[in-house]
């Protein structure tokens, strides 16, 4: 569980975005090159200068994904390690990106992901596992199960989960890469399909296509590779852990809403801060009842006590614990392998002051959680 | 007669009646059980284990009525998924038969039950367990 000890001070030098929705149009390769590009001259590096490049997605399109994308770049002979780790893949490849630059081993490296999620409920096992017999594997139905048990323990009204769904799609609407981009009222979010009670289809993240690119740099070698320091934004921690017993000797991830907690602990050690020095965060918010356990756990609010810090408006784009800026994964969609670096995209761009509408004002630290099935859990906390 | 959904989870009993009891790991350095198979303790990481059978019966900690099934799912539509906490400590996750939906309520005793369940487009029955509430009285 101890993460290897900090070496040399890494910064994002740049990040790219694909939009998140559906292109039936393009292909897998053809969505991730179309976030690198953008990544590559974001950051002011050349495409011979990348030495190492991670690439996280999940469903099967073909073997070596990432080297088919970066194929399409020029061949250069350089490792490319595809990642899966579920909804965390993204930001795995981030994690491996930052200890393969700090430790020496690379002055750059680049993050890479992108995901066509096939459409209607989202399982994890193989088609054969007695899981799919017992019925547990359904990604909402677990977040369900953790939600019908939060609002009995904290006595959440409904209307409080609803308006985290709320708000995220009243920040989706400032971001033009959303796969949603229009509001809905609290009824309406409460009346929309149901799910898996007392899930509705409004409080479930969309399952999207889309990619994302990160070009990561140790701090000493910015000059070598004419890379404009002050664009750069810190990396403070990269935290990435995976289930540890909580108590219930539970077979489901579903079982482990605060699994987040230990990474976060880790990652405020490492960062030598604390959830106070936090100015905005993104959380994994597959469902509304997701970003308020993860606020939690992130020591962001008292356990139990998300849900009224959210209705109280302190998660909204002016409120102290601004959550989810660009849309999250409700507006924004989740393409399983883009969105650890979509919330990175997403810090960077706050921090460096560009983010237009959806600006936080005066923010100097950004925190990006990211949960996948396995209890897998990321988080990384960004500086300017 | 079928067989078990997943043998180290589940073990039938070796009459024709479709019997069985869930299958779990305890601890001998820390006390912990958990439920399903595991090389080192979840806990503590001791190799010292037991196999052990688990309670038939436990509590309802959470459920859900699915109304947009995962593919594949060879059940009925809607069905309830129940999280149940077991005295030994874990937790099972299962399907929830025989009751009404709003009967249904955190902390209600359910017990095991074990049904016959073909996959989809299958012929092969296996057994799987479930949960549907305990009458303690009957
Ligand atoms: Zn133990």
């Amino acid at each position: 569980m101890n993460q290897m000890p900090q070496g040399r001070e890494v910064v994002v030098a740049g990040v790219g975005l694909h939009p998140f929705g559906r292109f039936p149009e393009k292909d897998l390769a053809t969505l991730a090159m179309e976030a690198v590009l953008p990544a590559l001259e974001d950051a002011g590096v050349r495409w011979k200068d990348i030495p190492v490049a991670y690439f996280g997605h999940v469903y099967y399109q073909g073997m070596s994904v990432g080297e088919t994308a970066l194929g399409k770049l020029g061949l250069t002979g350089i490792p490319i390690i595809n990642v899966e780790n579920a909804c965390s893949s993204g930001s795995t490849a981030f994690w491996q990106a930052y200890w393969g630059v700090t430790t020496g081993l690379y002055d750059l490296a680049l993050a890479f992901g992108a995901e066509k999620v096939p459409r209607g409920p989202v399982t994890v096992t193989a088609e054969d596992s007695p899981d799919r017999f017992i019925g547990g594997d359904h990604m909402m139905a677990g977040y369900a199960l953790r939600m019908r048990r939060y609002m009995e323990d904290t006595g959440a009204p409904a209307s409080a989960l609803a308006q985290v769904a709320v708000k995220a799609r009243q920040n989706g609407t400032l971001n033009p890469f959303a796969h949603r981009n229009t509001t809905y009222t609290i009824e309406e979010v409460l009346e929309s399909r149901p799910i898996a009670d007392p899930l509705t289809l409004y409080q479930c993240c969309p399952t999207s296509e889309g990619a994302a690119a990160a070009v990561l740099c140790a701090r000493e070698s910015l000059g070598r590779y004419g890379i404009d320091e002050s664009r750069t934004v810190g990396i403070a921690a990269a935290v990435l852990s995976s289930g540890s017993y909580n108590g219930r000797g539970s077979d489901h991830s579903a079982f482990s809403p605060y699994r987040t907690e230990p990474g976060a602990i880790q990652a405020y050690e490492m960062a030598g801060m604390g959830p106070e020095d936090v100015d905005l965060v993104q959380v994994h918010d597959a469902a509304t009842i997701g970003e308020l356990q993860q606020l939690e756990s992130l020591h962001l609010t008292p356990f139990g006590e998300a849900w009224r810090a959210t209705t109280e408006g302190r998660t909204s784009l002016t409120g102290d614990i601004p959550t989810n800026t660009d849309g999250g994964l409700l507006a924004m969609g989740h393409p399983f392998g883009a969105t650890g670096i979509r919330q990175v995209h997403e810090t960077v761009t706050q921090l460096r002051g560009e983010a237009g509408q959806r600006q936080v004002p005066g923010a100097t630290v950004g925190l990006a959680q990211c949960s996948g099935a396995g209890d897998v859990t990321t988080v990384h906390i960004l500086k300017r | 007669m079928p067989e078990s959904i997943d043998p180290q989870r589940l073990r039938l009993a070796d009459d024709e009646r479709a019997s069985g009891v869930l299958l779990g790991v305890r601890c001998l350095d820390c006390g912990v059980t958990v439920f399903g198979p595991c090389a080192f303790c979840q806990s503590c990481t001791s190799d010292r284990l037991e196999p052990v059978e688990l309670e038939g019966t436990g509590v309802l900690y959470s459920y859900t009525v699915v109304r947009v099934p995962p593919a594949g799912w060879p059940g009925p539509v809607p069905y309830v998924l129940g999280q149940v906490e077991l005295p030994e400590g874990p937790q099972v996750l299962a399907e929830v038969i025989d009751c009404e939906h709003d009967q249904l309520k955190i902390g209600m005793l359910v017990e095991l039950a074990l049904q016959a369940v073909a996959s989809e487009g299958g012929t092969e029955e296996k057994l799987v367990y479930k949960w549907r509430p305990a009458h303690p009285d009957d």
